[in-house]
Parts: C-alpha cells; sequence; structure tokens
C-alpha cells in the first residue's frame, strides 16, 4: 500500500515536472529575441532528407533579423490529418508541405490561406513550371507554392535488352514498340515466367496513367467535364486487358503480391525488364548495390502521331487558413521555392524541382547515370499533366478504380467498365 | 475436501443475493447507497460530460449537415443518411466486407483464444516463457507487422504458402486475390489472438482448484471438467470478449488502410472496410457530414447487436457472485 | 492401499503422458508464432542491399548489429523513450486504479439508474473514433493543452469503456456474501473495495495494467495530434522518421521496433508473476 502511494506521489511530481517545463519551452519560444517563430511542418524526418531541409532553414534564419523558421518533422500521410485538425482548432503551423493534386480542394474548403496579396503573380509564376502553377490555382489566386514535382519515366535494363538480341540504346517508343520488345524480354521456365519482358501496370504508371497517355494527355476531366469515357481511353484499357491476358491473371497476381512489400522490386531483382517510376528511382537503383546496367526515357507514346504523355504529381508549400504569421511564412516561402534553396534539395536528393532554373542548373552541373535520368525528366515535364483533385467529384478515383479493375479481370468489357464510371462518378456529383 | 467444496458452490449456486437479503433496505440507506455508487462512477460522470459527451453530440448534428471539417456546417436534414441508401454503392460493399470480416473473425479468435488459454493454464515446465511468447504477437503493432505480414503473404517467397506447400496445397496470392484477402485479415488477426487469451488466463487462474480436485475425486476426464467448470466460470469472460471483439471488428482499418494501395481498399474493392469507406469520406474527400452519418448508422447496428448480446447473455452467463441485476 | 496406489500410479503416468502433450502442442504453436518475428529480426540485421534483393533470404548473410546503434543514433531516442516511459507509466496508473474504482460501483453498488449508465458506457465504445476526434481536438485546443501530454494522461484519470467493462465482469464473480459480511463488520464501502475487492480482481488489474502500458507505448495517433514540438515526442512517432514518402529504410525501422518491443514484452514477464500470485490470495479467500 505504502509502495503504492509512494510511487504515485513520485509520478505526480514528475508529471508536474514535465508539464512545467512544457510551459518554459513555450516561452523560450516566444523570447527568441524578439523574433517572429514560423513554424513549419514537413514529413523529412530520415537522414537523407532531415539534413537538407534543416540546412534551407539555417541559411535563411542566419539571413533574418526578425523571422525565425522552426522545423517540426510530422510523419508522413499522417501529417495532412494532423493539419486539418489544427486548423479545425484555428491553431495551425506557419506553414506545412502538402499534395500538389488537392491544392484546390483544400482552397474551396477553406484550409489554406490565400496568397495573393503577398506576391506578385505575374511575376512570381514565371519561376515555375506552368502546369503546375495552374494546379495551385483556385479561382484564379494561388494557395499554394510548388516545391518539387515528379513525372514517370521508363526504365530498362540494358543487360537485359542485349541479351534478347535488342539494341540498348533504342528503347521503345510507342505502344506497339513495347509489346514487340515484351515478347522478345519475356522469359519462360516450365510454363512459368521467370522473368517478364513489361507489364503496363507495375511501377509507378497506373490505369489512369495510361488512359491518359492515350488520350492526349487528358484525364478523367478536363474543365470540370467528365472525360472518362472516350474512344481512346477505352481502346486503352482494352490494351491493358490485353496485356492480363497474355501473362494470364495468376502470374500477374503472384507478381504485384511477391512485390507489394516495398522491400524488393521486380525490376531491380531482375524479374521485370521494363518498368515505370519516378526519377528518383534512379537514388533506389544505385544503392540496391546490384550494379545494374539501365537505362531511360520518356514514356513511349501511343501511336506515331502522339505525344509520350506523362503523369506528375508533387509537393507545395502552403499556409494553413489562420496561420499566425502568414507575412513572415510567406518570406520563407520565397526562399524555399527560390532558386538558390531548389537547387541545393535537387542536388542532394535527385527530385524534380518546380523553379525551372534550379532544376536547370542542377542538370549542368551532373554527369553519368544521374545526367542521364534527370535530362529525360526536364525533357518529360512538358508533357507533363496532373490529376488535381476536382472538387465536385472529390473521391472519383475510389469510383472508378474498381470498375477499371473489374475490366481488366475480364469480368466486364472496357467500354461497359468505362460507361459505369461515368455514370457513377456522375450520380455522385456535389 | 468435501465441505470446502460445498462451501464454494453452494453460495453462488444455490443462494441468490435477494433470497439473503431478509430484512428490506430503509429508506435512507438506499439513498446512502445511490450516493455511493454515484461516488464510485463519479470519475467516469466527470469524463463523460466533460470530454466524451460534447464530441459525441456533435458528431450526431453533424450527420445532419454538409460538415466539411473546416468552414462549412449547413443542416441539410436526412441527405447524407438518404445518400447512403440510395446512391452510394461502395457504402453497401463496405458493409458487406465488413460484416463478412466479424461473422468469421469474432468466434475463431473467441474459440482460439480459449483453446490457448486452457493449453497455457496447465502445469507445464517453461509456461511462463510460453506465455511469453503467445501474447508476444499482439504486443506488436504499427506498420511494420503489415509489412511483415505482406512478405509472410507472398505468394511463391511467402513462409505461409511455403508451409502449406510441404503439404501439397499451393497457396493463393492472398493480399492480391480479391477472394482470399478478407481470409488473409483473419489469418493475421488469428496471430494476434494473445489479448484475448491473457483475459481468459486471469478468469481461469481465479476458479478455485478446489473444484477440479473434487472432479478429479469423481474421476471426471479433462473434457468433462472443461465443459462442467472452466467453461461455465469463464462465461463473463466470454460475454466480454464477444462484445469487444464485435465492436472491434466492426471498426477495422488500420490493416486495410495500411496494406492495400492508397488506403483505398484493395482489389476489386474487397478490402474497403466501413471505416476504410468513412476515413476516405472523411479526410480525403472533406464530407464529414457523410462520414459522421456512417458513423452513427454503425452505431446502430453495433448497439442492436450489443443488446441482442446483452439480452441473451443473462441466460448464458454465469457470475458465480451472484446475479444481482 | 495398494489399489490407492496402482490407481494413484497409472493416473500419474496419464497426467505426465498428457503434460508431453500440452508442452509438444504449445512447442509447436509457438515455433509457428514467432517465425514471422523472425522475419522482423532477420529484417533488422540486414544490409539496405540485402533486404532489396529477391528472393529475401532467410538468414542475413552479415550481421549489422550496427543498425541498432545508427538507428537510435538518428534521433533524440532517448529522450523520446523517456517521454513514452513517462506517458505509459502515468496512464497505467491510472487506468488501473480509477477503473477498477469505477466497476466496483457497476458490479458491486445497487443505485438507481445504474443499468442505464452501464449501456450509456458501453456506447462510447461503438462510435468510431474518426468522427469525434476533430471535436475532440478543438475541445483540448480550447483549454490550452495542445502540445501537453495532458490530452495523453488525463482521460486515463476519468475511467475507459472496455477497462470498466472489463474489471466490472471480473467484480461480478465476487460472492456477494463476503462483501455483506464486511457490510455487517462496518467497513466502509471503500474499504470493502480496496481491501477486498480489488485483490480479489486482480488477475484483471494485471490484465488491464498490461493493456493500457502497451497501449499507451504504441499509441500513435494520440501524440501524432497533440504534440508539436520534437522534444515532446513519444517512440513511436520516432519510429516514423524511417518510413518517407518515396522509400523506407527497413533496416533501420525493423531494427527501433524490436528495440521498442522489449520493454513491454519485459513488463509482460515481470506482471505475470502477480498473474499467478493473485489467484492464490483469491484461491485462499475462496477455500
Amino acid at each position: 500500500m505504502k509502495k503504492v502511494i509512494g510511487s504515485i506521489s513520485l509520478i505526480v511530481i514528475l508529471l508536474l515536472s514535465t508539464i512545467l517545463s512544457g510551459c518554459s519551452n513555450k516561452s523560450d519560444a516566444a523570447s527568441s529575441n524578439g523574433k517572429v517563430v514560423v513554424d513549419f511542418w514537413t514529413f523529412w524526418g530520415s537522414e537523407t532528407r532531415r539534413p537538407v531541409i534543416e540546412k534551407i532553414v539555417d541559411e535563411f534564419n542566419k539571413s533574418q533579423d526578425n523571422i525565425l523558421v522552426k522545423h517540426t518533422f510530422i510523419p508522413w500521410g499522417d501529417i495532412w490529418t494532423k493539419n486539418l485538425a489544427a486548423v479545425a482548432a484555428g491553431n495551425p503551423a506557419d506553414i506545412v508541405i502538402n499534395d500538389i493534386n488537392s491544392v484546390s480542394q483544400r482552397a474551396e474548403n477553406n484550409q489554406a490561406e490565400d496568397l495573393s496579396k503577398y506576391i506578385d503573380q505575374d511575376t512570381f509564376k514565371e519561376q515555375f513550371y506552368s502546369n503546375l502553377w495552374e494546379t495551385v490555382l483556385y479561382k484564379d489566386k494561388p494557395y499554394a507554392v510548388p516545391f518539387t514535382t515528379d513525372t514517370r519515366l521508363l526504365f530498362y535494363n540494358k543487360d537485359a535488352f542485349k541479351e534478347a538480341g535488342l539494341d540498348p540504346n533504342k528503347p521503345p517508343a510507342t505502344w506497339k514498340e513495347l509489346e514487340e520488345y515484351a515478347e522478345k524480354l519475356d522469359v519462360k521456365q516450365d510454363d512459368k515466367y521467370t522473368r517478364i519482358g513489361f507489364y503496363p501496370l507495375f511501377g509507378g504508371f497506373g490505369a489512369p496513367s495510361w488512359l491518359k497517355n492515350a488520350d492526349n494527355g487528358t484525364g478523367y476531366l478536363e474543365n470540370g467535364e467528365l472525360t472518362i469515357n472516350t474512344p481512346n481511353k477505352v481502346k486503352a484499357l482494352e490494351w491493358l486487358v490485353e496485356w492480363q491476358k497474355r501473362y494470364g491473371k495468376k502470374t500477374i497476381q503472384n507478381y504485384q503480391a511477391e512485390f507489394s512489400n516495398g522491400q524488393t522490386n521486380p525490376f531491380i531483382g531482375g524479374k521485370v525488364a521494363m518498368f515505370t517510376d519516378v526519377a528518383t528511382f534512379y537514388t533506389q537503383i544505385r544503392d540496391s548495390g546490384t550494379k545494374m546496367n539501365f537505362g531511360v526515357t520518356t514514356m513511349p507514346t501511343f501511336d506515331e502521331n502522339s505525344k509520350p504523355w506523362s503523369d506528375g504529381g508533387g509537393f507545395v508549400a502552403e499556409i494553413p487558413k489562420g496561420a499566425k504569421h502568414p507575412k513572415e511564412a510567406m518570406e520563407f516561402i520565397k526562399y524555399l521555392t527560390g532558386e538558390k534553396a531548389q537547387k541545393f534539395w535537387a542536388e542532394k536528393n535527385y527530385d524534380n524541382v518546380a523553379n525551372i532554373k534550379a532544376a536547370e542548373s542542377v542538370l549542368n552541373g551532373l554527369t553519368g547515370d544521374a545526367k542521364t535520368v534527370y535530362q529525360n525528366a526536364v525533357d518529360s515535364m512538358q508533357y507533363t499533366t496532373l490529376s488535381p483533385v476536382p472538387n465536385q467529384y472529390p473521391d472519383y478515383q475510389e469510383r472508378i478504380n474498381p470498375l477499371v479493375e473489374s475490366a481488366i479481370d475480364g469480368k466486364i468489357t472496357a467500354e461497359e467498365a468505362l460507361i459505369e464510371a461515368e455514370k457513377d462518378v456522375a450520380k455522385m456529383k456535389k | 475436501m468435501t465441505a470446502d467444496q460445498a462451501k464454494t458452490r453452494l453460495p453462488s449456486i444455490s443462494l441468490s443475493p435477494k433470497k439473503t437479503r431478509a430484512v428490506a433496505p430503509s429508506v435512507s440507506s438506499v439513498r446512502k447507497r445511490n450516493l455511493i455508487g454515484y461516488i464510485f462512477i463519479l470519475p467516469w460522470l466527470i469524463g463523460f460530460v466533460g470530454l466524451i459527451a460534447g464530441p459525441l453530440l456533435f458528431s450526431l448534428f453533424a450527420s445532419f449537415t454538409d460538415y466539411n471539417i473546416t468552414s462549412k456546417m449547413n443542416f441539410i436534414g436526412l441527405e447524407n443518411y438518404k445518400r447512403m441508401f440510395t446512391l452510394d454503392d461502395m457504402f453497401w460493399t463496405a458493409l458487406w466486407n465488413t460484416l463478412y470480416y466479424v461473422i468469421f473473425s469474432v468466434p475463431l479468435t473467441t474459440a482460439g483464444a480459449i483453446m490457448i488459454a486452457v493449453l497455457l493454464n496447465q502445469q507445464v515446465k517453461g509456461m511462463k516463457v510460453f506465455r511469453t511468447i503467445y501474447y508476444l504477437p499482439s504486443i506488436l503493432s504499427g506498420v511494420a507487422v503489415y509489412f511483415l505480414w505482406m512478405q509472410l503473404l507472398s505468394p511463391s517467397t511467402g513462409l505461409v504458402n511455403q508451409f502449406l506447400h510441404i503439404f501439397g496445397i499451393e497457396g493463393p496470392s492472398w493480399l492480391f486475390d480479391p477472394n482470399w484477402t478478407k481470409p488473409a485479415l483473419i489469418l493475421m488477426k488469428m496471430w494476434s489472438v494473445g489479448g484475448g487469451m491473457l483475459l481468459y488466463l486471469g478468469r481461469m487462474q481465479g476458479i478455485s482448484p478446489s473444484l477440479y480436485e473434487a472432479a478429479d475425486l469423481d474421476g471426471a476426464s479433462g473434457f468433462r471438467k472443461f465443459f462442467h467448470i472452466t467453461l461455465p466460470m469463464i462465461t463473463p469472460i466470454i460475454f466480454f470478449d464477444i462484445i469487444t471483439s464485435t465492436i472491434g471488428s466492426f471498426q477495422i482499418f488500420q490493416e486495410a488502410y495500411v496494406m492495400t494501395q492508397n488506403g483505398q481498399g484493395g482489389p476489386g474493392n474487397s478490402l474497403l472496410f466501413y471505416n476504410l469507406h468513412m476515413w476516405n469520406n472523411a479526410f480525403k474527400s472533406f464530407d464529414m457530414g457523410y462520414a459522421s452519418a456512417m458513423a452513427w448508422f454503425l452505431f446502430i447496428i453495433i448497439m442492436a447487436l450489443t443488446f441482442t448480446n446483452l439480452k441473451v447473455g443473462k441466460k448464458w452467463v454465469y457470475y458465480d457472485g451472484g446475479d444481482d441485476k | 492401499m495398494i489399489r490407492a496406489a496402482v490407481r494413484r500410479a497409472n493416473q500419474n503416468k496419464r497426467l505426465n503422458v498428457k503434460k508431453s502433450m500440452v508442452f509438444l502442442i504449445l512447442f509447436l504453436g509457438s515455433i509457428m508464432l514467432l517465425t514471422p518475428l523472425w522475419w522482423m529480426l532477420s529484417t533488422s540485421l540486414k544490409s539496405p542491399q540485402e533486404i532489396m534483393q529477391y528472393p529475401p533470404s532467410f538468414f542475413p548473410k552479415g550481421f549489422h548489429l550496427s543498425n541498432y546503434i545508427e538507428a537510435w543514433k538518428t534521433g533524440d531516442f532517448t529522450r523520446w523513450s523517456l517521454n513514452t516511459l513517462l506517458i505509459a507509466v502515468v496512464t497505467t496508473i491510472g487506468n488501473v486504479f480509477v477503473n477498477a474504482f469505477i466497476a466496483y460501483g457497476f458490479a458491486k453498488v445497487r443505485f438507481k439508474g445504474r443499468n442505464a449508465l452501464f449501456v450509456l458506457v458501453l456506447s462510447t465504445m461503438l462510435i468510431p473514433g474518426f468522427v469525434t476526434m476533430v471535436p475532440q481536438y478543438v475541445l483540448f485546443s480550447k483549454l490550452g493543452w495542445v502540445n501537453t501530454y495532458l490530452p495523453l494522461i488525463v482521460p486515463a484519470f476519468l475511467g475507459s469503456a472496455f477497462n470498466i467493462f472489463l474489471i466490472r465482469q471480473f467484480m461480478m464473480t465476487i460472492p456477494n456474501e463476503i462483501i455483506e459480511a464486511a457490510i455487517m463488520d462496518g467497513a466502509s464501502y471503500f474499504r470493502i473495495w480496496w481491501l477486498i475487492a480489488m485483490p480479489l480482481v486482480k488477475p484483471a488489474l494485471i490484465t488491464v495494467a498490461i493493456f493500457s502500458f502497451t497501449g499507451a507505448w504504441n499509441d500513435l495517433l494520440g501524440p501524432l495530434l497533440y504534440l508539436s514540438d520534437e522534444k515532446l515526442y513519444t517512440l513511436q512517432l520516432g519510429l516514423q522518421t524511417f518510413k518517407g514518402s518515396v522509400q523506407t529504410q527497413w533496416n533501420y525501422l525493423m531494427a527501433m521496433s524490436v528495440m521498442v518491443m522489449i520493454p513491454t514484452i519485459l513488463i509482460f514477464y515481470l506482471f505475470q508473476r502477480h498473474f499467478i500470485k493473485g489467484s492464490n490470495i483469491s484461491a485462499g479467500m475462496k477455500g
């Protein structure tokens, strides 16, 4: 009994002291030499990313007399749930890194500050790729500033190409070539594939991306109109169904399951000869220790006349609605998305940065594989479209995907799937 | 020994407390008992009024609005409920998936936990270590575990299928075959059945050894002892376990969220569970009003089940303290 | 006499066979339960290159024990461990004693409105936390508790439906005569709770202690929402640093997951001793 009471009182004392120290922490922040503290939330906590962002923050802080940026790591994915709760409670951070495709969705729901009053849009926007800038606009006003972006490329195994009698410097340029090459690259043993030449739905280019690639870069929506059931998209989906038929459902399921845990990769493991992914996939190949001889190219085109349309995403710096120091926050965002910081970020992480000058100047400093990959990524940018979440149909993907899957599984035809998907999405319009 | 047996059995079975209370309690003592009862539950009352009731009522109200968390909250009547029942096909998919999971996982985990607890209640060498091992999987949490299972369930290099291969069975693609995704999750749940086991073990430890000794003298078999002593004595815990694991299984979320691509509910929507659909509505589409409506519909379903359980429970749950309800 | 001895010998033989069977079953079961964990351990010892290899290797080729040290050094894990420990210990104490107190009221004191209130307790478990999460956050924020441990700790002292229900179930099995006899002797309700009921439900209290400690130790959502200062972070938040948008550092993640798991195993191993002791008291009181 006495022991229990003794330990309880000990704990209470401990608890009180923690709370008190918590309070003193707060006063620390407030009295940081009279500087305005700007809270900056990111999900960059790893040993490769954290030092880079903290260096950028440090450099900025050194150059400032009355702003102090304080960087806090919040876990990936959960950061946005936390941000949402904080906005609802009226005590958000001053800057948060967020997803680019949902900027206008957040703007519409009043979760982010309108930045137009802090910048001169016409000159400011010149710094960034125009497709990125368009994505951060809501009713013609910017609600975020693009930070990084990405675009899908086709990686291929040069050794496998040689083995199959293909020219390792001439990657497939069209869908048709993709099929021909894949056939040559397949390796079969007793009815089982030990290497798959290519399967479009492995890697980072999903069914929506292929449908977009076939349809002149038009996604499921164009200017607010649903463009799900179009002739080219039906053709593309039929093409995807053919691939599944060719390798067999079981083979594909097994492959997907085998490589779903995020540790092993079928391309690096030599089980797939051509693979789609973003440019930073290069660092995974480099760090895998396999010394793989790989090539990279922009996306194959639907036919000889179409362009290598690719799909992109990325991250933005945003000021949550209700932030205490939006003006000071904007000062840092300008620095963060400026040429110097962007160049530093790109050099360290091989991310595609949003700032055009930075992206181009990084390219000049690179050599070898890194240069090839980065060059292709920059080339791909002009044919990269993003997939902003439409405000009338926020959950459109969740409704289309299962139907597209059914078509690929052969349960319904491609046309049926897209007709049904368009109906389904339209029905849930807000 | 027989006297001892009589002592432990008699009061609990043949005498109900109502009968032992010969004199009717006075008014003042009833008042005092009421007061004391409320003093005992006071901490809960404070917590309920201060922290829980507000958000609960708020979400109930939100279910009749177009609440988007950050800016709007207009009353729209039964619009959310209407949309849920008549327009949203995914709602029905999610409900079906969840029911499937509940129907299989609750009985399987309950039976599994009891079986393991019985085994761990024996006196065998190294029992402490065994108990720790059996409890261990339920300690583990977090994303690491789910990725661990994705590896274990890999069709050709995963241990589960390699194990099945020993018996000449070709295992399925588990998480990528819509027919096998839910069984895969039930298998995972079975692995971490240790938490429930602990409850049963705790109760079994409290059963007086004299009951078993008396049965031994009568030459009762192990099965007989289990069905006539152990099982009746653990019914309060079975009751607890069934109710709480039904609630828990209806709210399955994390597994599907982490283990399916983009948290969308897996191949052919086969892992789109109720809470996952709700989460996507609340935090991806910011349609918290709709999500709240879903939550309160789920509330009604589970409430109905729990009430049935409480009613039926009176018939089969045996409290050896005397049922004073 | 002789027949009795023979019978006892046969019984012992049967008992030994039975014991070996139980041992064998438990042993095989243990292997099945532990193999998944082996993957965790083996991944934690591999180099990043080996983790990426296909097919994955069952035994790590090189023993990279350094993963453990390097992972620990990537963040302020010492501070985060102490923070987590503080939260876990305080919430465990709250959960055990407060819930036992409340549960006694629901199990053994007849008062007006008891059954209705108990149904209300249960019903609070039925609403998915997502929909009350934001209003609750706003509430704590209004109280000025955000970025302190109060939102994580205070609720543990105000009862949790699951634990109240659990302890209540155990308290229901306490014979009423014991309590009535004590009342006759003039003991107050609170003395009876502390001196009679609490020792009798010790296995339940231990179970609640183990659950609460593990729960607080592994909690991610609470600390994630309420803590915004890395100095106040917990281990689960620290673990998230290895999980990025593009890549995950599996070797570090698994190494730290193993380390984070160890204290909870220790707690269980230590507490289960009391588990058995508790039963002896209760059996003794009953016999």
